[in-house]
């Protein structure tokens, strides 16, 4: 059974980890302290890109990237640590937050320093008061003990780190969203570009990084590069030539919630497959696993078929899903996927922020077609085609033949395609909120089809098992078109023969 | 005349305490508009709710125009724009805590306390009528690995039943 790895987790459940004073005595701040005595703040931002760190929030871009975006010549800049987690499904930086929340400020110190920045903003989401209370507790005692003011430790260094605030609205996790809502403004994200990195908070150069990103840094400045790449793999993306690194190194949190024994984070390398996974939670509660979410409720479900993809950055996204924000949801066989939809549509529809007419009405558009099918009212539909063969009077003419089809599900199946379109991954919304909507609307009616159709016929929902319910392989077309990514070493070797 | 309805409303102002702390809050951003939500947050504390008259002291401390706090207030499930109960009880709704039930909870929190499930814009209809209560749904509140989970104001509890809630309900004081 794959282990358990523990590093940003490691002293979680150190008695008093939260204080200073123990923190310390678990190497606390000492990388920080490395990475100011050993190296250049460019040496840092290179460092963060050779160890292959991608974003942990969502996107899962590369973060050393991100920062060479950042032009050094404006000031100030700003970082803001995105500590909105409400991806539903997701749970780990809440356990930063209020269990090592000197972890994250070792980690922003690392950042402020590498990209010569003074200011930092935690946006907290606002229902986390006991993480908002240990972590300004904790940034309190940074202050007194100097690693925070002016002047940190005598090195010259200014480094400020304040809270703020959420107010229970999910779109101020997406970075613009965040920064608007920073500002004192309603959390309306902008078009992008201009990106953050560019033009972010009060329009300077803003960094946006996800809380367990940002704990990663200590980790990577502590044991360099070589120790973080060994964690995970690596890949090739062979649409280059010669094939260009893909790197899906270090640990993830995995959140896993649902229908396993033991539901809970765990901290393991990148890259085990979803059936290991639940193994690790202790095993599938129930008799059959029937779908899981890969990375919180954004991401597109995945079937039974589907449980030998790694939960990888790479892997899902050639799976056509996407490891976003690490929250997997376990489904077992006694779940009705209309049922699910619907839960999670009714959250997209309470959280769209309200700018792109797509998004404002289509979402609610797709909450109603799906209730209306769980309320056993789906619509279906007689149409008459001329179909031309040999009628009853024995001559050529139109046959009058009829058929049935599933009005409402073609109907969904649009208006969620008409937000943001799945196939060619275009959105017609200003954020990729929209990409959130009809991913999993897409993906469950496509994937689930029979259930779906079964409760429009029968009037009510039907929960069908396992096998009647999912799509088979050869239909599905996520399996089909799915690409297996091939290790990087592996590529190299093929290559040099 | 007789028939005019003059609407009394409370003034507001903040407290010593919030006071300190809202100069200390204003020193943070280089702009003060962005103070915004955590100052709203403290008004909200100190005046159970958002009233006119906490939205015009919040424009002239931040130097914004009124209409513009009210569009933030709008915006933000947290700010409540109507009296609400001494005990705000959130109960998530979202799929990982309804793969666990959250059902059961919420109906039993709704025939306990004898009140519906209040909606953004109508507060009232999930208070109890003693003003004690405020019963509402929320969305993930990121403990998806202890669902179902409710919030008893700033308190998260988790692993619910219907006799741990009972329980919960019971230690609460009056
Ligand atoms: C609708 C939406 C919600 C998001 N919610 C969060 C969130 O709650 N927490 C988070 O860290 N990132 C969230 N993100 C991702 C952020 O936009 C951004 O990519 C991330 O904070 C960047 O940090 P990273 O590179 O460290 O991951 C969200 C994105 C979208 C589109
Ligand atoms: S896509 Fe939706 S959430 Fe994003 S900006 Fe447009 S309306 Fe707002
Ligand atoms: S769904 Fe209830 S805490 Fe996440």
């Amino acid at each position: 059974m794959v282990q358990e790895k523990r590093i940003l987790y490691e002293h979680l459940d150190v008695p008093n980890i939260n204080t200073f004073d123990v923190f310390r005595q678990h190497e606390g701040y000492t990388r920080f302290e490395k990475a100011i005595a050993e190296f250049q703040p460019e040496e840092l931002a290179q460092m963060v890109w050779d160890a292959g760190l991608k974003g942990r929030g969502g996107a899962g871009f590369s973060t050393g990237e991100k920062w060479s975006f950042v032009p050094r010549d404006i000031e100030p800049r700003y970082l803001c640590c995105n500590a909105d987690e409400s991806e539903p499904g997701t749970f780990s930086n809440r356990y930063v937050l209020e269990k090592n929340p000197h972890l994250l400020i070792e980690g922003i110190l690392i950042c402020c320093y590498a990209m010569g920045i003074e200011t930092t903003y935690v946006y907290i989401r606002g229902e986390f008061t006991l993480g908002k209370k240990m972590l300004d507790a904790a940034i309190k005692e940074a202050y007194e003990q100097g690693y925070l003011g002016e002047n940190v430790r005598d090195t010259g260094l200014n480094i400020n780190i304040y809270s703020h605030p959420g107010a229970g609205a999910y779109i101020c996790g997406e970075e613009t969203g965040l920064i608007e809502s920073l500002e004192g403004k309603r959390g309306q994200p902008r078009n992008k570009p201009p990106f953050p990195a560019v033009q972010g908070v009060f329009m300077k150069p803003t960094v946006v990084q996800n809380v367990e990103t940002l704990c990663n840094l200590p980790f990577i400045v502590g044991n360099g590069v070589e120790w973080y790449t060994q964690m995970g793999r690596t890949y090739g993306d062979t649409r280059f030539d010669p094939p260009k690194a893909d790197p899906n190194t270090g640990t993830k949190l995995y959140c896993i919630s649902g229908d396993v024994n033991e539901p809970g984070v765990y901290e393991l390398e990148l890259g085990l497959t979803c059936t290991e996974l639940i193994e690790v939670a202790g095993g599938l509660r129930g008799e059959e696993v029937k779908a899981v979410i890969p990375g919180g409720s954004s991401a597109p479900i995945l079937t039974h078929y589907e449980l030998d993809t790694r939960l990888d950055f790479t892997s899902l996204t050639l799976a056509k899903s996407m490891l976003g924000s690490g929250g997997i949801i376990v489904m077992n066989e006694t779940r009705n996927i209309v049922d699910c939809l619907l839960n999670i549509m009714k959250f997209y529809a309470h959280e769209s922020c309200g700018q792109c007419t797509p998004c404002r009405w289509g979402t609610p558009w797709v909450r109603d077609i799906v209730q209306r099918i769980a309320d056993g009212e789906g619509r279906q539909t007689t149409i008459t085609r001329p179909k031309f063969g040999v009628t009853e009077s024995g001559r050529w003419g139109d046959t009058g033949e009829t058929e049935e089809i599933y009005e409402d599900l073609d109907l969904l199946e649009n208006v969620a395609n008409n937000i943001a379109n799945v196939d060619t991954m275009t959105w017609n919304t200003i954020c990729v909120f929209g990409i959130a909507v009809s991913w999993p609307a897409v993906s469950y009616l496509r994937k689930f089809r029979p259930e779906f159709e079964a409760a429009i016929r029968d009037s009510k929902l039907v929960t069908l098992s396992v096998a009647e319910a999912t799509v088979p392989p050869e239909e599905n077309y996520a399996y089909q078109q799915r690409f297996i990514p091939k290790e990087f070493a592996e590529i190299q070797e093929t290559t040099e023969d | 005349m007789s028939d005019e309805i003059v609407q009394i409303e409370t003034p507001f102002q903040f407290n010593e305490e919030n006071k300190q702390e809202f100069d200390e809050l204003i020193g943070r951003y280089p702009v003060k508009e962005a103070a915004m939500l955590p100052t709203l947050h403290l008004a909200q504390r100190q005046e159970g709710y958002i009233t006119p008259a906490v939205m015009r002291y919040v424009a002239e401390l931040l130097e914004v125009t009124v209409m513009k706090v009210k569009d933030v207030v709008t915006f933000y499930p947290m700010f409540f724009e109507e009296p609400v109960g001494k005990y705000v009880i959130r109960v998530c709704h979202t799929l990982p805590c309804a793969l666990r039930d959250c059902k059961v909870v919420l109906e039993h929190l709704k025939t306990k306390l004898g009140t519906d499930i209040a909606s953004e814009t109508n507060l009232a209809k999930g208070t109890t009528d003693d003003g004690k209560f405020t019963l509402m749904k929320v969305e993930c509140l990121a403990s998806c690995d202890v669902a179902p989970v409710i919030m008893v104001n700033d308190d998260l509890y988790k692993n619910l039943t219907p006799e741990k809630v009972d329980e919960i309900l019971e230690q609460l004081p009056n």
